[in-house]
């Protein structure tokens, strides 16, 4: 068994986007992205873990956290040290969605155990794509956050360190993820919440905000309590993250059935539903349009024409992610944080 | 969603507008670039090639109610909104026939029957401008907007701060458009701008702030329409930052000693006239046809600026002081 090794990729751009001006969606502070990175680092040396590789960024997360570390100093026998800290520097970076993926890739190959993600759902979907077979740990620091889970980041720190050192075997504390592969042309997208068919015409400044314009909606999971656009089909047809199917439903803002869904952070609106269907593994699902903007995870991201019609699959193959409630209730269970016995 | 302030949609007509204004923004770039290497342009010139879907993403969405401020780096803006590329390119040359008639130059041409209050010498001079002219507009209750343009560098400016608070606390129909290009002269923005983020600094005076690829035109546009169209229905300023590089030096002569290989990589890679050009050929609005007659046509129109410019006559001892004074 090799060192115990533990990937960090922030997306500095996270929460950023146009919502803050079309919705009152929160601006998620740099300062806090790199603060939650040393709670983790924390969390990490507690039990444990040995190396930590981080992203770097012109955002200043990075450059934040370098500054942090040279001024570390244990408070004592009971403070953790930290881990050591490589950054991932040397590579240019792009300041797009690719310096995650080069990250992620860079941290699979340098053997980590479990990568986290800070980010949106935009950027888990980026990760994932990048992680392999890796376990994955998404934190919430973006707008709409369905996938990553908003969670106090040294919970997460000890949950994503217990899998590392193998102190919980990774077999029997992360579930396999669905995932939803759109194809046009040769063009190949994946998403982990959702697949929307749009009439805008242009990608644009990427966010869906206004349910008119979205025609067709694919689920990987659906829940009640969702933020985004599986919001709409979680109070019509919850889906659970763990259930094998997904849902689908075509969207018209004429359609006899409304349901009043939070499509973004600050924005409750009506949106007409009509015909809701079960999403069975590997089946292909057409997309009924002939051209428009193709949005994963609440991003428009692909443009199609007439001559590259869409289609969506459900895959149950997605990324493996660590489940951070089930990996401490083993270490309660196994006793590994305590020391001592009862008197 | 059912808007009060109508967004204005991208017809076929006005992606060819839209492509036409971004081209000669760059061809009168690129001609004033070489032209200046002859010594005939007198002062200084700030070139704004790369940058162009900013400029146009914005005042796409403007209108005769509406006005904007600009910087030194300002014929783009000029462009943009509609004022005479003969009578700039005269102006560059100091000619009597250009805008300000030769007395104001690259970093002066300003036509308010344009709505455009002008390029501007002064880093930071633009904002406190368009605070009296969103004022006005707010007062009269005629529905306009006014967009300020400044840099990375102008993003640190005093008179950019107060404007921002002023517009905020006066609730003003004003737009704060900070192009951060990377560098204020030769200085590095990720050194000299403190926050992390020029939108950051939105929050501090209660106004949203958002972050947009300055090399996408339709990013740009969507955030202003919406940015636009909130300050109409009276929802009060916005910041947008967009994030690019320009493609020539601060100044024209200037060696760029302080940066390496990022322009090749950006007009390879992320130009906003070839990036635009292939999705509106992709999505079939626009052809190729279509987009290489405008080229010829724009490669005449700054052909004849230049020709013109170079003939016309300069300003004489008589002109000195006319233009001076204004009655009002």
């Amino acid at each position: 068994m090799g060192d115990a090794i533990v990937g960090v990729v922030a997306n500095p751009l996270s929460g950023r986007d146009i919502r803050r001006l079309v919705t009152q969606a929160s601006v998620f502070p740099t300062a806090e992205k790199a603060n939650m990175i040393q709670r983790m680092l924390t969390a990490f040396g507690a039990v444990g873990v040995q190396r930590a590789l981080l992203s770097t960024d012109l955002g200043g997360i990075s450059a934040s956290v370098l500054r942090a570390i040279q001024r570390h100093r244990p408070q004592g026998p009971q403070d953790a040290r930290w881990p050591e800290v490589d950054f991932l520097d040397g590579q240019p970076i792009r300041q797009t969605a690719q310096d995650t993926v080069d990250a992620v890739r860079r941290m699979v190959t340098a053997g980590a155990r479990v990568i986290v993600c800070l980010g949106g759902d935009g950027t888990a979907r980026v990760a994932a794509s990048a992680a392999g077979d890796v376990p994955m740990l998404a934190l919430s620091t973006g707008t709409n956050n369905v996938f990553p889970a908003v969670r106090e980041a040294t919970i997460a720190g000890l949950a994503a360190g217990l899998v590392a050192t193998g102190m919980v075997p990774a077999e029997s504390a992360t579930t396999r993820a669905k995932l939803l592969e759109v194809r046009t042309g040769d063009r190949t997208e994946t998403a982990l919440v959702d697949v929307a068919v749009s009439t805008e015409r242009h990608v644009g400044a990427r966010a869906v905000w206004d349910p008119a314009t979205v025609t067709q909606l694919f689920c990987a999971f659906a829940e009640p309590d969702a933020i985004g656009l599986s919001s709409v089909l979680g109070q019509l047809h919850p889906v659970t993250r763990h259930e094998p199917h997904g849902v689908t439903a075509r969207l018209a803002p004429d359609a006899p059935r409304h349901v009043l869904a939070p499509i973004a952070p600050g924005l409750v609106v009506p949106v007409g539903v009509r015909e809701i269907e079960p999403m069975h593994p590997g089946v292909v699902y057409p997309v009924d349009a002939s051209a428009g903007v193709v949005a994963v995870d609440g991003e428009r991201e692909l443009t199609f024409g007439p001559g590259d019609p869409p289609s969506v699959r459900l895959r149950t193959d997605g990324p493996r992610c660590v489940d951070v409630p089930a990996v401490l209730a083993a270490s309660a269970r196994l006793g590994l944080l305590s020391k001592g016995r009862n008197t | 969603m059912t808007d009060t302030v109508e967004r204005k949609t991208l017809t076929r007509e006005r992606l060819l507008d839209v492509y036409r204004t971004m081209r000669t923004i760059r061809e009168f770039e690129e001609r004033v670039h070489a032209e200046f290497a002859t010594g005939e342009i007198p002062g200084f010139v700030h070139l704004y090639a790369g940058e162009e879907a900013s400029a146009v993403g914005v005042c796409s969405n403007l209108d005769d109610r509406d006005t904007i401020a600009s910087t030194h780096r300002g014929h783009g803006h000029c462009i943009a909104r509609g004022v005479d590329v003969g009578e700039m390119m005269a102006e560059i040359y100091g000619r009597k026939t250009g805008s300000c008639h030769g007395k104001g130059g690259s970093m002066h041409i300003a036509d308010l029957s344009k709505g455009m209050l002008g390029a501007n010498g002064i880093v930071g001079g633009g904002p406190p401008l368009i605070c009296g002219t969103a004022l006005a507009a707010k007062i009269k209750g005629t529905g306009g907007v006014s967009v300020a343009f400044f840099g990375d560098g102008g993003s640190n400016q005093g008179t950019t701060l107060e404007s921002m608070n002023l517009a905020s606390v006066w609730n003003l129909p004003a737009i704060f458009v900070a192009e951060n290009n990377g560098y204020a002269e030769t200085t590095s923005s990720t050194w000299s701008v403190a926050s992390d983020n020029i939108a950051d600094r939105a929050a501090g005076f209660g106004m949203p702030g958002v972050i947009v690829d300055g090399f996408d035109f339709f990013a740009a546009h969507e955030a202003a329409s919406e940015a636009i169209a909130r300050a109409r229905e009276g929802g009060g300023p916005t910041l947008i930052e967009m994030k690019f590089t320009r493609y020539f030096g601060h100044f024209e002569g200037d060696q760029q000693t302080y940066r390496a290989d990022e322009v090749a990589r950006a007009r390879a890679e992320l130009d906003c006239l070839k990036r635009f050009a292939d999705h509106v050929t992709e999505t079939g609005e626009l052809s190729r046809a279509d987009l290489d007659a405008v080229d010829a046509e724009v490669g005449t129109l700054i052909d004849q600026a230049v020709e013109s410019a170079k003939a016309a006559p300069l300003p004489t001892e008589a002109d000195l002081l006319t233009d001076v004074y204004v009655r009002y």
